[in-house]
């Protein structure tokens, strides 16, 4: 499944999480297939685990004490504002799933997620790419369709492109990136591209359509 | 909220300038709420309407309640492992708020110098009773319900009083506009001395009444709000035991079933699906598209005990045409979890206004749509003519290897 990666075991990862059952459950998983090189179990621990690591990839749970993965994000990044994480979590609820894209995670995935699913995840984040869960790409084509009128299309930041709509549906409906590719008939690299693009609007976009939509379906 | 409710207007604190009442005149009636704080400005430049009928509501409308989320994402929030969705305050805009004061300032002027407006006297009395007032009610409005239900007797009064120095200073302010006012009524009465001692005693006591009434009721509001909450608490307990109730029972399911794989699987998540839906609340609201497809979904993952993860964008009213779709997507996905050999299959569902899809896919063995052999006879009849007679069409995209896409459209 994941033949793409060259040198899987290579990735170093940092699992946060604030259920030890969990985090050696995600051990015995992938432990094999990546180097996992610390452990954090809230926000202080976490960002310490990490800033003395500095790991390829943190594996970040959404709701952890001491603010919950968003703050988390919000240290690390205030010193290492190039560290990528990947956002693990049971809540599905809409504004906590965008609210730690927003605040900087290259992707979101549900603890439900299959350990070869995992490990690619993993790779793709770390290369630098973002991974949508069918489940994101739901919110996000939510987000980006019902709240945009006429007058507020003037920023390119603020509505996505066709193309990125289509991968979008595609990765809603559960095809992988290597499946949209051939859908599409574009390469790889591309569908990532596109899901990259994205995923800058949805953390770069103005808060007041994101906001709009976050109250249209009561969530604020 | 639903139709017969009395839909009460509320003073939302968190878009308020002062007290709230015109944001909260604004939200109810659907008016611009520029239109209605100039209204208020231009009525208050005759002997001060506006700023009665502006106290008079402040004291009338309730403050806006905040909004309560799923039970586990509140826990959630208490113990700090999420931020909590804070009430943002969306301030003053400076500009505007100087440009209708000078307005305000303007127009009075105007209606004084043209001869229609209050003696000098009365109308500073006016001006500082409005201040004074507007000062202590909105120290009333900002108390915290902790506070007040955490004292008890007298205390329960004073304690968000002294809670913090800016609001012992505001009230003091307050009450000295408020004094300044009765002295220039007193002062400019022109009456002899025991009528203006009787002047000044009844004012005094009126001015003071007004003032703390507000605190009166926002106390006895707080302490039935903490009532309410301690009933709902209790109400969550019981849920909370249900729960665990259910939780424990599929536990001791799982254990009996052990050996069976593909039974435990089945029970752990219709138990974990059954819980999140509580816990974070994502359960859709009745007799909806999306909530119809839920129904099935987890039906279908019962019986034949596969995963089947629906994904949707937007919602709408099921009407009979989109209960053939759901009934096709149901023969779909039974397909899917019969003969494909997938373990998992992925639903979408989007409804847009020009039209309803829904797609239903696995990555199984697929098969050759030329020859549809006796146990396919069923896709013909359940899907294809089922959603045709509704007005919709279902294109299947098959191949042997390809796993299978049924996807199905009803243009709205």
């Amino acid at each position: 499944m994941s033949e793409i990666e060259p040198t899987p075991a290579a990735w170093r990862v940092v699992i946060v999480d604030d259920h030890a059952m969990f985090r050696s459950g995600v051990k015995h998983d992938i432990g094999g297939r990546v180097q996992l090189v610390g452990e954090g179990e809230d926000v202080p621990t976490a960002v310490a685990a990490i800033l003395k690591a500095m790991p390829d990839v943190v594996l970040l749970d959404v709701h952890l004490p001491g603010g919950g993965g968003i703050e988390v994000i919000k240290q690390v990044s205030a010193t290492e504002p190039s560290m990528k994480f990947l956002a693990l979590s049971v809540s599905d609820a809409a504004e906590d799933v965008i609210g730690v894209i927003r605040a900087g995670a290259r992707g979101y995935v549900t603890k439900s997620i299959s350990a070869d699913e995992l490990v690619e995840a993993i790779g793709r984040v770390a290369t630098g790419d973002a991974v949508f869960s069918p489940r994101l790409a739901g919110f996000v084509l939510d987000a980006f369709s019902g709240a945009i009128d006429v007058a507020s299309i003037d920023e390119d930041l603020d509505r996505l492109s066709v193309r990125e709509r289509e991968v979008l549906r595609l990765i809603a409906r559960g095809y992988a990136y290597k499946e949209i590719a051939k859908e599409l008939f574009i390469s790889i690299k591309t569908v990532e591209t596109h899901v990259s693009s994205v995923l800058r609007k949805l953390q770069l976009s103005n808060r007041h359509q994101l906001t709009r939509w976050a109250t249209d379906r009561k969530l604020v | 909220m639903s139709e017969q409710q009395v839909v009460r207007s509320t003073r939302p604190l968190n878009t308020a300038w002062i007290g709230g009442v015109c944001a909260g005149l604004a939200d109810h009636m659907g008016w611009p709420v520029l239109l209605i704080r100039l209204g208020f400005v231009v009525v208050s430049a005759f002997a001060l309407t506006g700023l009665w009928i502006y106290l008079v509501l402040w004291l009338a409308m309730p403050r806006t309640a905040a909004e309560r989320s799923a039970p586990g994402l509140e826990a959630n929030a208490r113990a700090g492992m999420r931020s909590a969705p804070a009430i943002t305050f969306s301030g003053v805009d400076l500009s505007l708020a100087t440009a209708l004061a000078l307005l305000g300032i303007g127009l009075t002027w105007m209606v004084q110098v043209g001869g229609w407006g209050l003696p000098p006297a009365l109308l500073a009395a006016g001006v500082l009773t409005g201040g004074g007032l507007g000062v202590i009610w909105w120290q009333a409005d900002h108390v915290s319900t902790r506070e007040v239900v955490r004292g008890s007797g007298w205390r329960r009064l004073v304690a968000p009083l002294v809670r913090h120095w800016s609001s012992v200073v505001g009230i003091l302010v307050g009450l000295s506009a408020l004094g300044a006012a009765v002295a220039l009524l007193v002062v400019g009465s022109g009456l002899d001395e025991l009528a203006r001692t009787v002047l000044l005693l009844g004012s005094s006591v009126t001015a003071l009444l007004v003032a703390v009434l507000p605190w009166i009721i926002r106390v006895r509001r707080t302490l039935a709000e903490a009532r309410q909450e301690a009933m709902l608490a209790d109400a969550r307990a019981d849920m909370a035991a249900h729960l665990h109730d259910s939780v424990l029972q599929t536990l001791a399911l799982i254990q009996r079933q052990a050996g069976d794989p593909k039974k435990v699987t089945a029970l752990a998540r219709r138990q974990e699906r059954e819980l999140r839906q509580w816990l974070y609340g994502d359960a859709p609201s009745g007799g909806s598209l999306v909530e119809a497809l839920t129904a099935e979904l987890l039906d279908v993952e019962d019986t034949h005990g596969v995963d089947v993860e629906l994904v949707s964008v937007g919602d709408t009213e099921l009407t009979p045409e989109l209960a053939a779709i759901v009934r096709a997507s149901r023969e779909a996905m039974v397909n899917a979890a019969k003969h494909s050999g997938a373990e998992r299959v992925d639903v979408f569902a989007e409804a847009d206004e020009d039209q309803v899809s829904v797609y239903i896919r696995d990555r199984g063995k697929g098969f050759d749509l030329a020859d549809i052999d006796d146990d396919r006879m069923g896709v013909r009849a359940s899907i294809v003519e089922r959603v045709k007679r509704a007005g919709g069409r279902a294109i299947i995209r098959t191949a042997p290897g390809e796993g299978t896409e049924v996807r199905l459209e009803l243009p709205r």
